[in-house]
């Protein structure tokens, strides 16, 4: 396997074996191996979900592993959180960044550090200002170090971050330190890229570097290694420079595809007549100009990296964003924008995929969830009726297979499957025309995924219209009817997913990276 | 390299551009544009009065005490927290010292022994403030002004609502006397002032208050104690307070705990005008006495032209609202409670 380090005889600067870590119904990380040299820039990869955050967490401190050890150096060592890290000489620079937005570069660079810059008991300003101009012009960056952080490019706050990991690691005297950047590109224009890539040839004479990225074009140009992760494990480790993009999809994606396993059988052809119309919608900097319909009864997907704008798209038509142009039009009629309740008056429902604050009252009972929009149907000369409420509740909880102890029970108190079957039975009570679904499995188990997907099929043979974003492309693809493809803000393509001829997960990464 | 570089520092020049850029920077270059058109509209509304030499200094010695709360209150407000005990700490502090120096009633004679006294003990009461917030985890809003509500009874249980004539004169001839015409009260402020803010520049607390205020959950991950520098930042506001008690007294040569009323709204109308913001991170010592002078300037510019009372009262409400509206970045908070 380890074709790279073969032949060299340098020890590893980080050693990881065995990791594992599991969270309630998901394996994030499966005995996980995972080595970093010195001097080298390991570029790490694997689709949503495959468990690279968490493994950079543990990495990091911030997650404990269930099982497994980690030596740093040869020496075991268990990290207890981002600043013992640090003190060893491992940083992280996070995609939505560490910095303090309404402190300046200088007081952000040594935040927690100053004392060493005491001079007759106060902190001199001077010398901060020195040493951050000295530790930033290092890395190639000249820049106004006493510009507030929120006024910085996002380029500039990305090398403060990486000056502050370096600097820290001089300052406890680590050698090697080992800096991880989790996509560090998604932020920067072509230009800032070029900038950051040359810099992290030269960052790592002196340091290792894990880099994360989608882009596979940018991780084959810049890594020496490159390890695959698939469903929480390491599948694979090649040597940078002579990796395929092709192999390396290959590898993310993997073979497994149970048959059936998303009730493809249960997938009917739609009718031809339109619920959903999305006409000419664009967000500045989020996704340009796109149009399509979803059709009654129809499951489209719409697939696309974090940050192709995809989520930004769904927004708009939930109402929690206001498109720059363009209509939403449900059943003909265009939806006033940038209201979320107008969505939901009209018959636009939306599965968030952070249920627990988003999608539910969890302080709420079942019963009180699933009847929050039908209320006035429930009432009975003007007051709500407590028959008509628990018996409407009841007839859900059954339909849907809801597993709670009854329907007085507090949602906050169901598994992750049961309350998202909860969200979902409050849309089907409400008679929805068309619903947004956002990673409606996340987290939850094997089982309920396959109850979610039987509720799915069923809202689609009651004909209602349905835009999902999935966990997988397996689940995208296995799910739809058709898929939408976006990338960097566009539609690039759509697919056709007829059950008698879906495309594979190879064929639709393709137009995703 | 060219995005990157497009942030280099502008070459110091005597350029225009600069030195508006260089005021901007100063963090209270709002505050001195609108003290000069507060100055600018009551001078020529008062045919000049407003800038007589008497009037000026009815307007420093006016403006002292307030600054003083003002300055407690401002590092709560950098926090992202708020401070509304004041008034309780304040009462208690009046009690003490009708208590303890020299009156027509006890024996009580410590001299000039109170001020250690009133300082402690308001600074017990922001401690109190500290671990309510910190350990109880309850929010300022609702833990200080249950504090100023708790202390105030205290206060007037003890004192028997009786006001309590002082006789000791010492402090009292500080706070209205004057060193070349300026009341000692302001210089007494404006130095307080000077204090914070190089504390605030110079030092770790300072660095950290900030920290917390532009977001809590990162200033811990970066190593900072932040329930510490919480109960550190309430102590020394109720220290403040207490301070600001023992001065209010003397000024009027009596004590009832009654008189420390009416300071929560000026203080934190000065800070809100100073532009320190309630989102907290922004602002500091400076901002808070600058505010406080543009109150002081205001009411006094109100009384020469014989507003009636309760108009003053009312500008002052709608001079808040302004000043938070226009100090803070109502885009960023995700709900308004």
């Amino acid at each position: 396997m380890n074709e790279a380090a073969r032949g060299t005889a340098v020890p590893p600067a980080l050693a990881l074996r065995g990791i594992r870590k599991e969270y309630p119904g998901v394996v994030a990380l499966d005995r996980v191996d995972l080595d970093v040299y010195p001097g080298q820039i390991l570029g790490l990869v694997g689709e949503n979900g495959a468990g690279k955050s968490t493994l950079m967490k543990v990495m990091i401190g911030l997650v404990q592993p269930d099982a497994g050890s980690i030596a740093l150096n040869g020496a075991p060592i268990v990290l207890n959180g981002p600043l013992h890290a640090a003190e060893q000489g491992i940083g992280m620079v996070f995609q939505d960044g560490c910095l303090i937005a309404n402190l300046t570069i200088v007081e952000n660079l040594f935040l927690c550090h100053e004392l060493q810059f005491r001079r007759r008991g106060l902190l001199s300003r001077r010398d901060m200002r020195e040493e951050a101009r000295r530790v930033l012009e290092q890395l190639g960056v000249h820049v106004d170090v006493d510009l507030r952080v929120e006024e910085a490019s996002p380029a500039v706050r990305q090398m403060v971050e990486i000056a502050r990991l370096l600097w820290l690691s001089t300052l406890y005297g680590r050698e090697n330190p080992l800096l991880i950047l989790d996509e560090p590109t998604t932020v920067l224009n072509d230009d800032e890229r070029a900038t950051l890539f040359s810099s992290l040839q030269r960052i790592k004479e002196r340091a290792s570097v894990i880099f994360i990225s989608h882009r596979l074009q940018e991780v084959v140009d810049t890594a020496d290694r490159i390890v695959v992760l698939k469903d929480g494990r390491a599948v694979a480790e090649l040597a940078g420079p002579d990796a395929q993009t092709a192999r390396i999809e290959e590898l993310m994606v993997g073979h497994t595809f149970a048959a059936d396993r998303y009730r493809e059988h249960e997938q009917r052809e739609p009718s031809p007549e339109v619920v959903l119309d999305v006409r000419d919608l664009s967000r500045k900097e989020s996704f340009e100009r796109l149009s399509f319909t979803v059709r009654r009864g129809e499951i489209v997907s719409l697939v696309g990296l974090v940050g192709s704008g995809k989520e930004a798209v769904c927004r708009c038509i939930n109402g929690l964003e206001r498109p720059d142009t363009g209509a939403v039009l449900l059943n003909g009629t265009q939806i006033q924008a940038g209201s979320p309740s107008e969505a939901v008056r009209r018959g636009i429902g939306h599965v968030p995929v952070d249920r627990r604050n988003d999608g539910l009252a969890l302080a709420m009972s079942v019963s009180e969830n699933i009847n929050l929009l039908v209320l006035e149907r429930l009432r009975v000369a003007g007051f709500i009726a407590p028959r008509l409420e628990q018996k409407n509740a009841r007839t859900w909880i059954e339909s849907c297979r809801i597993k709670t102890p009854s329907a007085r029970s507090l949602c906050g108190t169901l598994s992750g499957g049961n309350q998202q079957k909860t969200v979902i039975a409050k849309w089907l009570t409400s008679r929805v025309q068309a619903l947004v679904l956002d990673h409606p499995t996340r987290g939850v188990d094997v089982g309920a995924k396959d109850e979610i997907y039987r509720i799915l099929r069923r809202l689609a043979q009651e004909g209602v219209a349905m835009l999902i974003m999935c966990d997988t492309l397996e689940e995208d693809i296995g799910l739809s009817n058709r898929m939408l493809i976006m990338k960097d803000g566009r539609l690039v393509k759509e697919v056709d997913c007829a059950p008698e001829h879906k495309p594979t997960p190879r064929e639709i990464i393709q137009h995703i990276v | 390299m060219t995005s990157l570089e497009s942030q280099v520092v502008a070459q110091p020049g005597p350029s225009l551009t600069e030195l508006g850029r260089r005021f901007r920077r100063t963090g209270v270059s709002g505050q001195i544009l609108t003290l000069a058109l507060v100055v600018l509209v009551f001078t020529a509304g008062t045919a000049g009065r407003f800038l007589s030499i008497p009037n000026l200094q009815a307007i420093f010695s006016d403006f002292g005490i307030p600054a003083i709360v003002a300055i407690g209150l401002h590092q709560a407000i950098i926090l992202g927290a708020i401070d509304l005990s004041v008034e309780g700490i304040a009462g208690v502090c009046i009690v003490l010292v009708g208590l303890l120096v020299r009156n027509q009633y006890n024996a009580g004679d410590i001299g000039l022994w109170i001020l250690p006294v009133v300082i402690i003990a308001g600074a017990l009461g922001g401690i109190a403030n500290g671990l309510v917030i910190t350990r109880m985890r309850i929010p300022s809003f609702i833990s200080t002004l249950g504090m100023s509500w708790t202390l105030y009874g205290l206060a007037v249980y003890v004192n028997k609502a009786t006001t309590i004539p002082l006789l000791d004169q010492r402090i009292h001839d500080f706070v209205v006397g004057r060193v070349a015409g300026v009341p000692n009260i302001a210089l007494l402020a404006a130095a307080i002032a000077a204090i914070m803010q190089v504390i605030e520049d110079h030092t770790r607390f300072g660095r950290y208050i900030y920290a917390i205020g532009g977001d809590e959950q990162l200033a811990a991950q970066a190593g900072v104690r932040v329930d510490r520098i919480k109960r550190q930042v309430f102590t020394l506001a109720g220290a403040f307070y207490g301070l600001s008690a023992l001065f209010i007294a003397s000024q009027l040569g009596s004590a009832h705990p009654r008189m420390g009323n009416n300071q929560l709204f000026p203080a934190v109308t000065a800070v809100s005008v100073g532009g320190v913001a309630l989102t907290g991170g922004v602002g500091g010592a400076k901002n808070a006495i600058l505010g406080a002078l543009i109150v002081s300037a205001l009411n006094n510019g109100l009384v020469l032209m014989h507003v009636n009372p309760f108009i003053q009262q009312a500008v002052n409400g709608v001079v808040l609202i302004s000043a938070v509206a226009l100090t803070m970045d109502r885009s960023k908070l995700g709900f308004i409670k």
